[in-house]
């Protein structure tokens, strides 16, 4: 929520409409006479009003210094190599005239992946030719850990945990990665996470490391059949994470969170979970390639959490399909209280989540992470993580 | 709704669900489908009640993270507010700020909200009604009047915020309020119960006070039209074919004491043609009078309207969702009349006399004021003098039967309106009802002799009527609409579009010129865009605020100390204020809705140098 300003493409689309607005008042403002001049007004109007785009950059330079991280780097930093052959948005690694690695910086692969500053995690990272993390060092963040009575030198501690990790592995906070040097900031381990990994899968698909997934061919079929809730189940329309009070060492019995996960793109899955109206709804709103699921679940755990409240962001789940991962905050959700399939448990909490961005291909799988907090007394607060992967059964293709 | 009937035979659990809209359509796809989710809590209430017991046992509860199931809409009396209230739980969800001032919100302290304001401060709201598609709602808009100063206000449900706002002339005591039910909401009906003279001459004699029904233009927020009559107009409704819109009339005696309007032994419903009023608009048969058009609709001058003869000093008037009758409910006299609106065609054609159109007259209890329907074929009334709800069968009335009563219950205390959810529209599902009574005495713990009102939830489902809950308001609620959830909720926004308000700031920065400052503040929290502002005495100074935070419920305030100034802006919304600085000194402007750890030091200075 420490934003200085909103997004760029908010922005421009802002300063898009205010242009528009003007020649809008300008154009109702002319007689015939004046016309000729209007044309040449608009196109200036248009103009600074994209050079205006900038401006967010400088907007409050001193109110929010107190907040940021800065440092130096060379390429060495991530990276043992004795030369550095620049490539298009990483560079290669020679050791000895071997091929030793990339080192790359974050914004030019996951710009889009901000913390709970609003900003990017500015990140360089460093990887060997078998998708091992060489190194990683922070250039730049304004996360306001500060609040949370946290150092500058926990969120250090936290990075180093990423070397030696294969980014051909999961690799997940509160797993593979411990939050105990920033406890508190989950918002910014899980987003530093995701920017980690999914710059490092990208440049490894780019250099040729990794394959990049092909789609089917397939699509999703418009045909509807009324499915009841096991039906849904047995399918496997619907896929669980269940997570029981024993594994997580607490004392109660029993689930403490069954969570389940569904595209509810095809109407066999989401008018049968959803409803008609509300399914309706959702798909009205969806853009060209965007994709909805759904993620519920039963039990006291819960996978929204309360921190999204103020930051906006979901901290404890996110999907990975292919290099990508998608995490979700407020303006991608709307609210899901009760599944209408025939037969369905209650659930505890719901929700629909947009998956933005034409990267997502629906009819391949994906990875859901679920990321739980949890105490085990009063003061000791633990957190560990699940996954689940989860694709669109054939029967709802075609 | 005869395929939604439920009988009186036992119906399984199943079927209930089915009627509840759970599990999937209900037959007769086309009505009635809450977008209702009964917990598994709720499940096994149904479950465990027994038998015939299983109707009329709906759970209320509203467990943390649960949703209600239905939008109220509540009027706020002479509170002059709107109130939103989620339903079953009785919650208070929000207040709409519509003619009163709101400290809170800085509803009357804004520039914006001034301009709607025009300088009035009071406000009298009775009756509010959503926007129309197709005898339902569309989730548009909502409509209230203004008794004290006859304005009616317009507010955009994907805000839930006051719009528009006008002035009703040649009117006073604007009272009942309707919209148009179909095809859809392009004319609104206000009436004025009390009659003036038109145009208002104090040296008129009394038989020159005229009532007014008035037509406004819903989309332009514009008078069309009135119809000047002799009478005074009460209570008002539309029908669901858009042919006509009605009135009750109390005062047809042009009365100005209570005896006076006492005195004739029946008074009037009212029925407006609206095909005739659109042709003396064409013909050009009107009168302009205050800048609208005023068609003369007096006993004798004119075909456009239809009086029919009710019982004396009757209320409430109601259409039931079928769209067949319109029942009038007697207030001094213990009866409802019943008007069957396809007689009402056959009356204008002159075929029959306007009594004619009254089908039914059931005695109902003493003081009946307001009726209304569970789809199912049973009206309810608010009997106000017996502080009773009657739920009574229609077709039984018009059969004849003199008493049809199903089941009378005692509601505390004093009941004035009546509403069951979406009774007013032709998707009537039959679960909820609120009583919305005047008086709570011993309902709750004293608060002093100004006691809240008790507005009781009461569950229709079944053949008995059940209170299950006592609920609080603050002064004054008149009336209320219950709409389905997923009518209203995908209506409305987490956001304002930045740029409907043609202020918005993106640059903080101050402009003067001369003795006029503009000081335009971005605010993202924890921090304004600005850390001070130099002005002078006597400077006239206008700030603007926009709220850059995109997050949902991320609402920033602006307060500056000494200087009475204080409001909010929600997410990417804007509002302006305009002052002079009469005091030198350093004065803190802060942010008063939380938004943030830092939120104590989201602040700036505003020096006023002598």
């Amino acid at each position: 929520m420490l934003r200085p300003q909103t997004n760029v493409w908010t922005m421009i689309k802002i300063i898009c409409s205010a242009a528009a607005m003007m020649i809008q008042f300008l154009t109702k403002a002319s007689s015939d006479f004046f016309k000729r001049g209007m044309v040449i007004m608009k196109r200036l109007i248009l103009l600074s009003a994209l050079l205006f785009v900038l401006y967010p950059l400088s907007a409050y330079p001193d109110q929010w210094k107190l907040f940021e991280h800065r440092y130096e780097y060379k390429l060495e930093d991530v990276l043992q190599a004795t030369k550095f052959v620049q490539k298009k948005s990483y560079w290669e690694g020679y050791k000895d005239d071997k091929l030793a690695g990339y080192v790359f910086i974050s914004k030019e692969w996951t710009s889009k992946l901000v913390g709970y500053s609003g900003k990017h995690l500015e990140t360089l990272i460093g990887m060997d030719t078998n998708g091992n993390i060489t190194g990683v060092k922070i250039l730049f963040h304004s996360e306001p850990i500060v609040l949370i009575g946290l150092k500058e030198e926990n969120y250090l501690n936290f990075i180093k945990q990423y070397k030696g990790r294969n980014i051909k592995e999961p690799v997940s906070v509160g797993k593979e990665i411990s939050m105990d040097a920033v406890t508190g900031a989950t918002v910014t381990a899980v987003v530093q996470n995701s920017i980690i990994l999914e710059s490092a899968r990208k440049v490894a698909e780019a250099s040729g490391l990794l394959k990049a997934a092909k789609g089917s061919g397939k699509k999703i079929s418009r045909k509807f059949a009324a499915l009841t809730w096991e039906e849904l189940k047995a399918s496997e329309a619907v896929k669980n994470i269940v997570v029981t009070t024993k594994e997580l060492g607490l004392e109660d019995e029993g689930d403490y969170i069954d969570l389940y996960v569904a595209n509810i793109t095809p109407p066999s899955i989401g008018r049968n979970i959803l409803g008609d109206v509300f399914y309706k709804d959702i798909m009205s709103t969806l853009k060209e390639g965007e994709s909805a699921i759904a993620i519920f679940s039963k039990g006291k755990g819960s996978f929204k959490g309360s921190g999204f409240a103020r930051g906006g962001t979901f901290d404890r789940f996110n999907i990975e399909q292919g290099a990508k991962v998608y995490l979700f905050n407020d303006k991608d959700y709307r609210v899901l209280s009760g599944i209408k399939a025939e037969d369905a448990p209650a659930i505890n909490e719901g929700g629909v989540f947009i998956v933005k961005g034409g990267e997502f291909n629906p009819v391949m799988p994906f990875k859901l992470t679920l990321l739980l907090p949890y105490r085990l007394t009063v003061t000791k607060k633990e957190f560990k993580s699940f996954r689940v992967e989860y694709g669109i059964p054939e029967r709802f293709l075609e | 709704m005869s395929d939604k009937k439920i009988g009186n035979k036992k119906i399984d659990r199943r079927s209930l669900l089915k009627f509840l809209g759970v599990a999937g359509a209900a037959a007769g796809a086309s009505v009635m489908v809450p977008n209702s989710v009964i917990s598994e809590s709720k499940k096994m209430m149904f479950a465990k009640a027994e038998g015939g017991e299983e109707k009329g046992r709906q759970s209320y509860e509203v467990k943390p993270g649960e949703y209600d199931d239905y939008y109220g809409f509540w009027s706020g009396g002479h509170s002059g507010e709107l109130r939103v209230l989620g339903i079953p739980s009785m919650r208070e969800l929000k207040r709409i700020p519509v003619f009163n001032i709101d400290c809170g919100s800085g509803w009357g302290i804004t520039n914006e909200s001034k301009k709607l304001l025009k300088g009035l401060t009071v406000g009298d709201t009775h009756h509010v009604h959503g926007s129309y598609k197709d005898g339902t709602y569309d989730g548009k808009y909502l409509f209230v009047n203004d008794k004290i100063n006859a304005r009616i206000a317009r507010v955009r449900i994907d805000y839930m915020e006051t719009d528009a706002m006008i002035d009703i002339p040649n009117a006073q005591g604007l009272h009942g309020t309707f919209p148009q039910r179909y095809p859809k909401t392009e004319w609104l009906v206000t009436n004025t119960e009390f009659q003036i003279p038109v145009p208002n001459n104090p040296g008129a004699p009394q038989n020159e006070y005229y009532g007014l029904h008035t037509i406004v233009d819903a989309e332009k927020m514009a008078v069309v039209c009135q119809i000047m009559v002799e009478e005074n107009l009460d209570l008002a409704a539309t029908d669901y074919q858009g042919k006509y819109s009605m009135s009750t009339s109390y005062n047809s005696e042009q009365g100005v004491t209570i005896s006076e309007m006492l005195a004739a032994d029946h008074d009037y419903l009212l029925v407006f043609n609206w095909e005739r009023i659109r042709e003396a608009l064409r013909k050009n048969n009107y009168k302009m009078i205050n800048g609208v058009k005023v068609i003369d609709g007096r006993r004798g001058k004119s075909d456009i309207v239809l009086r029919i003869p009710v019982p004396k000093n009757p209320h409430g008037v109601n259409v039931s969702p079928d769209g067949k009758y319109a029942v009038c409910s007697g207030k001094v006299s213990p009866t409802c009349s019943v008007v069957e609106i396809a007689k009402i065609d056959q009356a204008f054609a002159g075929k029959i006399k306007p009594e004619e159109c009254v089908v039914a007259q059931p005695e109902i209890g003493l003081g009946p004021l307001h009726t209304t329907f569970d789809g199912r074929g049973n009206a309810i009334t608010s009997v106000f003098i017996d502080s009773t709800n009657v739920k009574w069968d229609l077709e039984r009335a018009i059969k004849g039967e003199k008493k049809p009563i199903v089941d009378v219950l005692d509601v505390h205390y004093q009941v004035g309106h009546i509403m069951a959810t979406m009774a007013e529209t032709k998707e009537a599902d039959g679960r909820w009802l609120i009583s919305l009574n005047k008086m709570s005495k011993d309902r709750f713990i004293n608060v002093g002799p100004l006691k809240p009102e008790c507005e009781q939830l009461v569950d229709i489902s079944g053949e008995k009527l059940r209170i299950v809950h006592d609920g609080t308001t603050y002064i004054e609620p008149h009336d209320c609409i219950m709409v389905r959830r997923d009518v209203i909720e995908p209506k409305v926004k987490h956001r304002y579009d930045m740029f409907e308000h043609p202020l918005a700031v993106t640059k903080s920065g101050v402009e003067r010129k001369g003795k006029d400052v503009t000081v335009s503040l971005t605010a993202n929290a924890p921090v304004y865009g600005l850390q001070e502002v130099k002005l002078k005495k006597g400077d006239r100074v206008t700030v603007i605020v926009t709220n850059h935070d995109e997050i949902s419920d991320l609402t920033h305030g602006f307060a500056l100390t000494n200087y009475n100034i204080n409001f909010i802006v929600s997410p990417f919304q804007t509002k302006s204020v305009t002052f002079t600085a009469d005091k030198p000194g350093v004065y803190w402007a802060y942010c008063t809705n939380f938004c943030h750890a830092l939120h104590l030091e989201m602040r700036m200075r505003f020096i006023v140098e002598a």
